[in-house]
C-alpha cells in the first residue's frame, strides 16, 4: 500500500535533470595562482605545468582583449590533457567571455559550406556587451499555481501571484516560463526578479516576512525586504551577446516563413557587413563594447586545406578571436592534399601559431587524476586498488584506466562492497579489453574472423 | 514658443486622411518617429504612438502613448509572462478640456483610492489603501512643455469597475494644442475622401 502510494508520488513529481558526469566535468579552472604559476594539483587539473602556464598567459591576453587573431596550437599525444586544458581555459574565462568549442569535423555538413561554418564559429566567439533598457518584474511571490490537464497531455497552465508592499498582481505564465519556474523551484515567500523579454528568473532571496516559516534554512539563504512601489520597472541592464546571435536575429525570415525555419542555415554576407557597421557605430557612440573571446577547434587536423587558408585570412581581421587548436597528430598528410606537414597543418598557418606542447603524465600524476575522477564519479577505492589502476593506466592508457573506475565500482557494488578493491579492478580488467590486448587478440585469432584475407595495399589504406 | 513645438514644426511630416481620421507621421532629426491621429469631427487627438527601435532586433513595435493598445496576434505563443486578463490595465485618452486615464478591472470602492501629484517628476501616483494596486502614471504632454502638475486639477471617479482619472488641461497646454492643430491643418494629405491609399476595394 505504502509503496504503491510512493510510486504514485514519484510519477507525479517533476523530474529535475541531474547533471551527468562527462569526461572533463571535474575541471573548474586552470589551477594557477596569482602570478600565473601553475599549482601541481588544483581545480581538477594535475601536472602539465608548463602547458598550463603557457595557457595562463594566453588567458591574460584574452582578458586584456587588445590583441586580435592569434592562434595557439596545443600539440601532444592522445590522452595528455589537451581538451582538458581548453575546458579549463573556458572555465577560467567565466561566462561573460564567449568561448566556442568545436571539433574539426563539425564543419562538414550538407546544409552549410565549410567556410560558412567556420565564419559562424568565429562570430560566435566575439561578444558585444550592450547596455539595454529592459522591463523587469520584481516582487515577492505570493503563490505559484501550475496545473497540468487531467489527461496528462497538453499544455500546462501556470499563474504566478507577485506583490510589493504597495500592490499585488496575477501573471499568466507561458510554457517556457513554467519550465523555468519549476527549474528554479520558485516558491511563495521568495523575492525574485524576472526579465520580461527573455523570461530569465533571478532569485534575490527570501522575504523577511517569511523568516519564521522554517526552523532550519540553508546557509545561502538571504533574507531581503519585500520590494516597494510598482511591480514592473524599467531597468538598464548590461548583457553580452555574440555577433552570431545578432546575425541570426537579423537574418531570420519574417512572417509566415519564420514558422518553418527554426534555425538559419547560411547567413548572407550583406547582413554581416551591415551588422559589423552597426556594431562599429555603437562602439563609437559608447553604447557597446567588444568582448573578444576564444574559439577552440579540437582535432584540427580534420580541417582541410581550404579551411586552413580561410583561417589564415580570417585571423588577419581585427575582429578575429583568439583561436586555440588541438591536435594529436605528428607529421601527416594535410587533408585535401597529398602534401605532408607537421600536425597536418600547412606551414604558413603553423608559422602564425604559437605551439604549446603537452607531455605524457608521470605515474604520480596519473594517480592524482584517477583519484580525482574517483571522487567525481562518486566511487570509493582502496589505496591498493588505486595503485593497481595507476599501473594499468601507465601500461595501457589513462582513458582506459578511467573507464575501469565506473565498471569496477559496479562490480564492487554487485558484491555489496562499499569500496572498490584490487579484485574488482582485476575482474574489470579481464572483462574489458584495452586497445593493446584487443590487437593482440586479433593477431592471434585472425584466421577465424571474416574478411581477414585483405591484401596488403588494402590493409595499408585502412591503417 | 517651446522647444517641443519647434521640434514638431521642424520634423518631416506626412499626412493621410482615412474616413474621419487624420493621421500624421513625424520624422525627427534624431531618427525618432511619431504618429498622431486626429478625429476631424471633434479635432481631438485619438492616438499617439512612438516608434521604439530595439537596438538589436529589427522588429518595429509601437509604443502607444494615447489611445487603445494594438491588438496582439498569436500572443499565446510569444508570451513568456504577462498580466492576467482579469488584472487592472490602463488606457489614456484626451478630450477637449481634459487628459483622461481609465484603469479598468479595479473592483474596489472609491474610498480606497488616492491620486497624488508628484511635483518634480511629472508623475501622478495612484495608491490603494488595501495595497492591491499602485501605479506611477507619467504625463508626457505636460512634461514636454514643462508645465508643472497641480493637485487641484486632478479629479477621479469610479464606475463599472473602472477608475477614471481626469486632469484638467492647463491653459498653456490648450494654447499649444491649438497652435499645433493650425500647423497640422496646413499639411496637405496625400488623398482625401477615398479609401485608404486612394484604392477602391471592390
Amino acid at each position: 500500500m505504502a509503496s504503491a502510494a510512493a510510486a504514485k508520488i514519484a510519477e507525479v513529481r517533476e523530474t529535475t535533470r541531474v547533471e551527468r558526469i562527462g569526461a572533463h566535468s571535474h575541471i573548474r579552472g586552470l589551477g594557477l595562482d596569482d602570478c600565473l604559476e601553475a599549482r601541481p594539483v588544483s581545480q581538477g587539473m594535475v601536472g602539465q605545468l608548463s602547458a598550463r602556464r603557457a595557457v595562463g598567459i594566453v588567458l591574460q591576453m584574452v582578458r586584456e582583449g587588445r590583441i586580435a587573431g592569434r592562434a595557439v596550437l596545443l600539440a601532444g599525444q592522445p590522452g595528455t590533457g589537451k581538451t582538458a586544458i581548453a575546458t579549463a581555459l573556458a572555465a577560467a574565462l567565466g561566462s561573460d567571455t564567449p568561448f566556442t568549442s568545436m571539433a574539426g569535423s563539425e564543419i562538414y555538413s550538407l546544409e552549410m559550406s565549410k567556410t560558412e561554418a567556420l565564419t559562424q564559429a568565429i562570430r560566435k566567439s566575439i561578444g558585444v556587451r550592450i547596455r539595454e533598457e529592459t522591463e523587469i518584474i520584481e516582487g515577492e511571490v505570493v503563490e505559484v499555481q501550475i496545473e497540468r490537464p487531467a489527461t496528462g497531455m497538453g499544455t500546462k497552465v501556470g499563474k504566478l501571484i507577485l506583490k510589493t508592499t504597495d500592490m499585488e498582481t496575477v501573471y499568466d505564465l507561458g510554457g517556457k516560463m513554467i519550465e523555468s519556474v519549476l527549474k528554479e523551484k520558485v516558491q511563495s515567500g521568495d523575492v525574485i526578479f524576472i526579465d520580461k523579454a527573455t523570461g530569465k528568473i533571478t532569485r534575490i532571496g527570501r522575504s523577511f516576512a517569511r523568516a519564521r516559516d522554517y526552523d532550519a534554512t540553508g546557509a545561502q539563504t538571504r533574507f531581503v525586504q519585500c520590494p516597494e512601489g510598482e511591480l514592473q520597472k524599467r531597468k538598464e541592464v548590461v548583457h553580452t551577446v555574440t555577433l552570431h546571435e545578432i546575425d541570426v536575429i537579423n537574418s531570420r525570415t519574417h512572417g509566415f516563413l519564420a514558422l518553418f525555419s527554426g534555425d538559419t542555415g547560411e547567413i548572407k554576407p550583406e547582413i554581416r557587413d551591415q551588422i559589423n557597421g552597426k556594431v562599429a557605430e555603437w562602439r563609437e557612440e559608447g553604447k557597446a563594447e567588444i568582448v573578444p573571446g576564444v574559439l577552440f577547434i579540437d582535432e584540427v587536423h580534420m580541417l582541410d586545406i581550404e579551411c586552413f587558408s580561410f583561417l589564415n585570412r580570417a585571423l588577419e581581421n581585427e575582429m578575429a578571436p583568439i583561436v586555440i587548436m588541438a591536435t594529436n597528430r605528428g607529421i601527416t598528410k594535410i587533408r585535401g592534399t597529398t602534401y605532408k606537414s607537421p600536425h597536418g597543418i600547412p606551414l604558413d598557418l603553423l608559422d602564425r601559431t604559437i605551439i604549446v606542447p603537452t607531455s605524457p603524465y608521470e605515474e604520480n600524476e596519473l594517480k592524482e587524476i584517477l583519484s580525482i575522477r574517483c571522487e567525481e564519479e562518486d566511487c570509493q577505492m582502496s589505496d591498493n586498488a588505486l595503485t593497481v589502476l595507476t599501473r594499468i593506466s601507465k601500461e595501457t592508457s589513462l582513458r582506459y584506466g578511467m573507464q575501469l573506475i565506473m565498471t569496477s565500482s559496479l562490480i564492487a557494488r554487485k558484491r555489496k562492497a562499499h569500496e572498490v578493491d584490487v579484485e574488482d579492478i582485476k575482474r574489470a580488467y579481464q572483462l574489458f579489453f584495452d586497445e593493446g590486448r584487443s590487437v593482440q587478440f586479433l593477431k592471434e585469432y585472425q584466421q577465424e574472423f571474416m574478411f581477414h584475407e585483405l591484401d596488403d595495399d588494402m590493409r595499408m589504406e585502412l591503417s | 514658443m517651446t522647444d517641443w513645438f519647434t521640434k514638431l514644426k521642424n520634423a518631416k511630416k506626412s499626412c493621410l486622411v482615412d474616413n474621419n481620421l487624420k493621421k500624421i507621421h513625424y520624422e525627427f532629426n534624431d531618427g525618432k518617429e511619431l504618429v498622431e491621429e486626429y478625429d476631424l469631427s471633434t479635432n481631438c487627438l485619438t492616438k499617439r504612438a512612438w516608434r521604439c527601435n530595439k537596438q538589436l532586433k529589427e522588429e518595429a513595435t509601437w509604443d502607444i502613448e494615447v489611445g487603445d493598445p494594438e491588438p496582439q496576434y498569436n500572443a499565446e505563443d510569444k508570451c513568456m509572462i504577462r498580466e492576467d486578463s482579469s488584472q487592472p490595465f490602463i488606457t489614456r485618452r484626451i478630450t477637449k478640456i481634459n487628459l483622461e486615464w481609465r484603469i479598468r478591472n479595479l473592483p474596489y470602492p472609491i474610498e480606497v483610492y488616492s491620486v497624488n501629484v508628484d511635483q518634480e517628476s511629472f508623475f501622478l501616483i495612484v495608491r490603494t489603501t488595501n495595497k492591491k494596486y499602485y501605479k506611477k502614471i507619467s504625463v508626457p504632454d505636460l512634461e514636454r512643455l514643462s508645465i508643472p502638475l497641480e493637485q487641484e486639477n486632478v479629479t477621479f471617479s469610479h464606475r463599472f469597475n473602472t477608475l477614471i482619472i481626469t486632469y484638467k488641461k492647463p491653459k498653456k497646454l490648450i494654447d499649444f494644442e491649438k497652435a499645433l492643430f493650425e500647423e497640422i491643418k496646413q499639411i496637405q494629405p496625400k488623398n482625401y475622401g477615398e479609401g485608404i491609399n486612394g484604392c477602391n476595394p471592390s
